[in-house]
């Protein structure tokens, strides 16, 4: 049972329901009564999310929950993210980066569902969808100078382009050896990660968050 | 009556239907109609057995599927359309389905047919554990495996070549086209060898996009099985469409199958039963199938062996039985991998909600999520055929008590990953034969089934 103050209990019923509306009437209310920004996240929004996480790891709701979570809770940042920064209040990033099925894959769902669960976990994440070739993975990694570069694929024939892809990260003068470099998916094993310079592997969406706070040295 | 002639009129509306987008297509068409759906006609499983004894709500699932099916469309990704037919075309295109079809040649004739869930006749058993990764050292030694089974009625080659003269194979490059040349012609080699020349082929496991199919389907023959995918859920692209124009232009047979995530778009236990079955719909009639197909799959499990799965299975098969004569076809995929208890447990589950659900023809069974190294023999295969033989001659209450059984010995070893070990491990590579560790698994499950009442001593 998640256990909130009393005041955030609406707002964080809201997000779970998916109603942006209440949940944007909600965080008006909140500002209006002096609470900090910052910890309508710290003590609302994350929280949530992560229950929904655990909820979803134990299949008690489904992708599409976390999906209008996920629209709520960007409406909420772009609410807050003007004020936070007119305010001087720094938010909580854990960090930035792209995930993509590799070329010749069109395996979505699961990919999909790794990115909602480092999204809802305060990872900034955009999904490049399927069938996405190296080299613009790693334009777009670089566009946004990525922290995180997560890797899906489910066939045989898309280890190579995963591995191209983690070469050509290393190649880049931008991201180096800095950005962390995530694999996972049907053929993909640790063993795989490991012998092809990947920086971890994981085999569900939760584990994915556990690698990426680690690989990114956040709780 | 020829269901392919549609080809064109799907071509045409994937082209001209309504606009949309990917997003939008997920969230409204799927899940909230889904929802919506659901709650119209009162869709809940909400008993315990594994195998479905409610014939009303099966039905309610069937007409929920077709309203469902007319209200979403089939989404085409590379035009941002909508392919949609009304409840009457989709109907009338049900009518038009297959009511029977011939794989094979010779002794190795298979003739498929629309069951029921009390048929006395067996389902179709094809052996393979589908799109498994193997050394090609492996390629030829599994396949024969498989083939020498005498209850394996037909065989998708099981393993995914993994390089071409020493190259990693890569999808939509030249390298796709050899392996799946190598790979059909080694299948007629390896058929040839084992004394079934006349099996069908079911393929092209290979071809991820359709530069394989296409290049290699001169070797196919009109009895061989063109298994397709359609991406999930309720979405193609012009490559699978690309495959299905060329099976049309050779009068091929295909066979289209739907891979519904569980805990996705469809949601949960409700939900995804109708998107189920409105997907099999969706092969039989947008993408013309012989025989429709699917291998739903457990989120993180990556197993079709969990309960809900099962139950899910066994409500939409018989929604399908019941109502139409679509012949139907489940890739079940355990995590317990060869020489393991678990394994052999979960095939036996599966296998009894399969047969008392309905379905035509059961393809498997993939062994360790079908996702580890070398996990495939012609044993479980064997297991398989004698399991699905045995269940007809017991009836649904018998079947749903031995489910029970063996699902409570499986159910806590599921997140273990009892992955098992790979054919080498317990094969002899040179004779082609199981070895004493996997053949003394093999016979324990056997006897153990008997004594829950499983008539394996009498097929």
């Amino acid at each position: 049972m998640l256990e909130l103050k009393e005041k955030f209990q609406a707002l964080s019923e809201a997000i779970f329901d998916g109603d942006d509306e209440t949940s944007l009437d909600e965080v008006d209310k909140l500002l209006r009564e002096g609470t900090n920004p910052l910890n309508i996240f710290t003590e609302c929004v994350e929280p949530t999310l992560n229950d929904m996480g655990e909820q979803f790891a134990a299949l008690e709701i489904f992708l599409p929950d976390l999906v209008l979570a996920g629209d709520v809770v960007t409406a909420i940042q772009d609410k807050l993210m003007p004020i936070m920064k007119e305010q001087n209040i720094e938010g909580r990033n854990k960090g930035k980066g792209v995930i993509a099925t590799v070329s010749g894959d069109l395996h979505d769902i699961g990919k999909s569902m790794v990115c909602l669960m480092l999204q809802i976990n305060g990872f900034q994440i955009v999904d490049l969808g399927v069938d996405v070739s190296p080299i613009n993975i790693v334009r777009k990694a670089e566009e946004m100078d990525a922290d995180i570069v997560a890797l899906s694929g489910l066939m045989i024939p898309s280890l190579p382009y995963m591995k191209e892809t983690i070469d050509q990260v290393r190649a880049s003068s931008k991201l180096g050896n800095h950005t962390k470099i995530m694999v996972g998916g049907g053929p993909v094993t640790q063993k795989w990660a490991d012998d092809n310079g990947a920086d971890g592997y994981s085999d569900d969406s939760l584990g994915a968050v556990r690698l990426a706070s680690e690989l990114m040295g956040v709780a | 009556m020829n269901q392919k002639a549609r080809i064109f009129d799907v071509i045409r509306r994937s082209i001209e239907g309504p606009i949309v987008s990917e997003s939008d297509f997920d969230m409204k068409h799927i899940y909230q109609n889904l929802k919506k759906i659901v709650k119209k006609y009162d869709i809940k499983i909400t008993s315990d057995s594994f195998i479905n004894f409610d014939d009303e709500l099966s039905d309610r699932v069937w007409k929920a599927a077709i309203e469902f099916l007319a209200e979403s469309g089939v989404y085409c990704k590379d035009t941002g359309r909508i392919v949609q037919y009304t409840e009457r075309e989709i109907k009338e295109a049900i009518r038009m389905a297959p009511r029977s079809a011939v794989f094979g040649e010779g002794n190795d004739t298979v003739y498929e047919y629309p069951r029921t869930a009390d048929d006395p006749r067996p389902p179709v058993s094809l052996g393979g554990s589908i799109n498994v990764p193997c050394p090609n050292e492996y390629f030829v030694p599994i396949m024969l495996s498989y083939m020498q089974e005498p209850r394996v009625d037909y065989h998708c080659p099981t393993t995914n070549l993994t390089t071409i003269n020493g190259i990693p194979l890569r999808t939509r490059t030249p390298l796709e086209l050899f392996a799946a040349y190598e790979e059909i012609s080694t299948f007629r080699h390896v058929a040839a060898m084992s004394g079934r020349p006349g099996m069908p082929y079911n393929g092209v496991g290979i071809s991820v996009s359709d530069v394989g199919e296409l290049a290699a389907s001169h070797l196919m023959k009109k009895t061989d099985s063109h298994s397709i995918g359609v991406i999930s859920e309720l979405k193609f692209d012009n490559s699978i469409m690309n495959k299905i124009a060329q099976c049309c232009m050779l009068d091929h047979q295909i066979c289209p199958y739907c891979n519904p995530i569980y805990g996705g778009l469809g949601g949960g236990l409700n939900t995804q039963v109708v998107l189920l079955t409105a997907e099999m719909i969706a092969a039989s009639t947008v993408f013309m199938g012989t025989t429709v197909g699917t291998t739903p799959t457990h989120p993180s499990l990556f197993c079709s062996t969990t309960k809900e799965l099962l139950q899910m299975t066994s409500v939409a098969f018989q929604a399908i039985s019941r109502n139409s004569h679509i012949m139907t076809r489940l890739t079940h995929t355990m995590v317990g991998g060869l020489a393991t208890k678990t394994f052999m447990y979960e095939i036996i589950a599966s296998c009894l909600v399969a047969t008392k659900s309905g379905l035509a023809r059961l393809q498997g069974p993939r062994a360790a999520t079908g996702a580890i190294v070398g996990a495939a023999s012609g044993l479980e295969a064997r297991f398989q055929g004698e399991v699905l033989h045995a269940a007809v001659r017991i009836d649904r209450s018998k079947a749903e008590e031995i489910v029970e059984k063996a699902y409570n010995l499986y159910k806590d070893d599921l997140d273990k990953k009892p992955y098992g070990k790979p054919f080498w491990e317990v094969y002899d590579v040179k004779t082609i034969q199981p070895g004493k560790e996997w053949l003394d698994v093999y016979e324990a499950a056997r006897e153990e089934a008997i004594s829950w009442g499983l008539p394996l001593d009498l097929v």
